[in-house]
């Protein structure tokens, strides 16, 4: 049959199911030669293969001419002749369990260029791929969490942008992490292994999650391993020496015969619930700000979940359309979206111009201004630390993150915040230290977090160009700008505040006493002292004046 | 061969043909593979390469591709290569995935007996370097699982 092939190579051509020989060489360097028709589609001549080589055929790379063969061409389509060579490469199996994952990374078959100069790989490399989101982070569910929210599960990368997005960035500028890292602010929160653990402990399908699996509690509860992860999240080639051990670590379970079926129970066992848990967001009757992972981690359900989260906030219009959602997440701190959704212009005024108490003070009469929006679209780090720079401001700020009884009245004010301390006390500890907020509020911490900002918006238009199905990748970052709104807000928190000295209190709330007097409140002495007790929030003034005041 | 003598000047398209016939039959030690990316090209300038990751190195299992374009000076002057996987090595550009000639001697003392493939097998042999085999490569395209646990990191500690 061979000699046939060979004859035959002249006058093939227009015969249609000549059959030619053609010769393979393995990666571990074998040689043999295999007939087939050059019809035949490379998947066909994959599976003949098979008896030969004794490689599944989802594990056959075939490159040619320096390409690699795709299952659905055929072998005419690349060119391909009697007694040429196609070198046979033994990949990784396709992840069994990733009926949502894997879809572009197993088969090659799906390697689509996505960005212009640099086509991502053949993705033969996945053998840390399902291990890798176990053993890479303690929280492996997190980063998936988009994809699995996003409903979209074939557009595997829009999910994961935002992540992926801060990573390449972080990569890039290693300083940025490295500095953002060393803020004392964030230290601190990160080293306070039970702030962390609180957190995860406070969501209770994450609690389910630790009671069926010992071994996760194991490394939840162990403050070391916690304080490893943080450590290596503050130095990069930390971090690199230790994803490359788990790489390892992968790959040898993977080589393992019963390996890979202990990483699918791994996945099924640990990684579904976890996914579940953490974007319980979008659940009727799960608060979002319950829910620490779904908050910050947002908008991941935003397509199917959207109206959930307007209904909360009332900030967002709930339209529920796939497209994708640029806007930031909607202050889930801010007490008074409505008003604040009013108000864009007067807040984002106030820095812009003059920083003079007086216009702070009118501020203050808005109540909490959503002025973490502001802080949001304001993409230049020198503004921002310019307006923090601001003598006037630092002093307004300082007196109230000095009064920790006022910064109480702020927190707890906020009716989603409270939920939120009371679920978890250690929050609620957190934001009663003032040394603390001071740290975040302080002007460089807010500068980082700006800049940060301006590198993740600078990504998103083309990021958006990769998005074909309507995925809502792009609104993915607004996990981060909730992020920053957190972080505005809390120092709208401090400047939010009445200025008595500069206003009498009656003039200030003029509006809001009026609004108190038709209420049926006509006591005005009890009125001014609550409305300045809550900055001016009727309605916190209402309840302070029923008898529930905010502690 | 283009081998066979330095004082026989072999022409362009002769050191071409051949080398695409090599490519084809792939002859040579079989962890690259090459070939040319449009048959129709008379002039031969764009080509593929393949480097299947050398064993016991982080490149392991690893498939490579590499665009190579050997202009009209080619054998004359060396092609340009560059990687189209990306690939964290020392001689290899980070954000354009090009083989710097200054941090890969190969092209920059170019003889033009070299052939393409003799890039790729060079450059399979500084991927077993000690500078580069250990080198934490980025993770496979954008949709690796891989990519998001540094970010996952990243987010934790923002927890």
């Amino acid at each position: 049959m061979g000699g046939d092939g060979d004859s035959s190579k002249a006058a093939e051509a227009p015969a249609g199911d000549a059959v030619i020989t053609i010769n393979i060489r393995a990666s571990n360097g074998s040689k043999f030669s295999v007939q087939t028709t050059i019809e035949s589609t490379v998947a066909a001549f994959k599976a003949a293969l098979v008896e030969k080589c004794e490689v599944p055929v989802e594990q056959q790379r075939l490159i040619y001419k320096g390409r690699i063969l795709k299952d659905d061409r055929t072998l005419e389509s690349y060119g391909l002749e009697a007694d040429h060579t196609v070198h046979l490469v033994r990949g990784s199996a396709p992840q069994p369990a990733s009926a949502n994952t894997g879809s572009a990374a197993g088969t090659g078959g799906t390697n689509i260029p996505n960005t212009p100069g640099f086509t991502r790989g053949p993705g033969i490399t996945e053998g840390g791929g399902v291990g890798a989101p176990f053993g890479d982070s303690l929280f492996p569910g997190l980063g998936i969490n988009g994809l699995n929210g996003s409903g979209v599960p074939s557009l595997f990368g829009g999910g994961f942008s935002d992540i992926e997005q801060v990573q390449q960035q972080l990569t890039q500028n290693p300083n940025i992490m490295r500095e953002f890292m060393n803020l004392p602010a964030v230290q601190n929160l990160m080293n306070n292994p039970d702030l962390m653990r609180q957190l995860i402990m406070s969501n209770p399908q994450m609690r389910d999650l630790i009671d069926r699996n010992p071994d996760i509690a194991h490394i939840l509860n162990d403050p070391s391993t916690l304080r490893q992860t943080i450590e290596a999240a503050r130095n990069p080639e930390l971090m690199r020496e230790m994803m490359r051990n788990t790489d390892r670590a992968m790959s040898n379970i993977e080589s393992s015969p019963e390996g890979f079926n202990m990483l699918r129970r791994m996945y099924e066992t640990v990684q579904e619930p976890f996914l579940n848990a953490t974007t319980m967001a979008g659940n009727p009757g799960t608060d979002v700000a319950s829910n620490p992972f779904a908050a910050l981690l947002g908008n991941q359900g935003q397509t199917g979940d959207r109206s959930i989260n307007s209904s909360n906030t009332g900030s967002e219009t709930a339209t529920g359309t796939p497209a994708p959602n640029t806007n930031p997440l909607p202050n889930p701190w801010n007490s008074t979206a409505a008003t604040a959704g009013g108000q864009p212009t007067n807040t984002r005024s106030a820095p812009a111009g003059d920083a003079r108490l007086p216009s702070i003070g009118s501020l203050g009469g808005q109540g909490v201004p959503d002025m973490g929006r502001m802080f949001g679209s304001m993409q230049d780090p020198a503004f921002v630390s310019q307006f923090l720079q601001n003598p006037a401001v630092q002093q307004v700020m300082d007196s109230m993150l000095s009064n920790p009884e006022y910064m109480n009245q702020v927190l707890s004010l906020n009716p989603q915040m409270r939920a939120m301390m009371d679920a978890n006390p250690q929050m609620r500890e957190m934001m009663q230290n003032p040394e603390l907020i001071r740290q975040l509020t302080s002007p460089e911490a807010l500068q980082h977090m700006a800049s940060l900002q301006t590198l993740l918006s600078r990504n998103r238009p083309n990021q958006e160009q990769n998005q074909t199905g309507g995925v809502t990748g792009a609104g993915n970052n607004g996990g981060l700008d909730l992020l920053m709104n957190m972080f505005g807000g809390l120092g709208t928190g401090g400047l939010g505040t009445p200025n008595p000295l500069n206003v009498p209190p009656e003039q200030l709330y003029a509006n809001q006493l009026s609004q108190l007097q038709e209420m049926g409140f006509f006591d005005t002495q009890e009125n001014i002292r609550a409305l300045s007790a809550t900055a001016g929030n009727v309605s916190a003034a209402v309840e302070r004046l029923l008898g529930n005041p905010g502690l | 061969m283009g081998s066979e003598g330095s004082s026989v000047v072999v022409p362009r398209n002769f050191k071409l043909l051949e080398e695409l016939e090599r490519g084809e039959k792939g002859i040579g030690d079989g962890t690259v593979s090459y070939g040319m990316d449009d048959a129709d090209d008379m002039y031969m300038r764009s080509w593929t390469g393949t480097i299947i990751g050398p064993q016991n190195t982080v490149h392991e299992g690893r498939i490579y591709q590499l665009k190579l374009f050997c202009d009209l000076d080619y054998p004359d002057n060396p092609p340009t290569v560059r990687f189209q996987t990306r690939i964290n090595m020392t001689c290899v550009n980070q954000e354009t995935g090009v083989v710097e000639p200054s941090q890969f001697p190969m092209l920059t003392e170019w003889h033009r007996e070299y052939t393409m493939e003799d890039i790729l097998t060079q450059l399979k042999k500084e991927m077993i370097s000690p500078q580069n085999r250990k080198l934490n490569q980025p993770a496979e395209g954008s949709e690796d699982q891989k990519t998001d646990a540094k970010g996952l990191v990243f987010k934790c500690s923002i927890l």
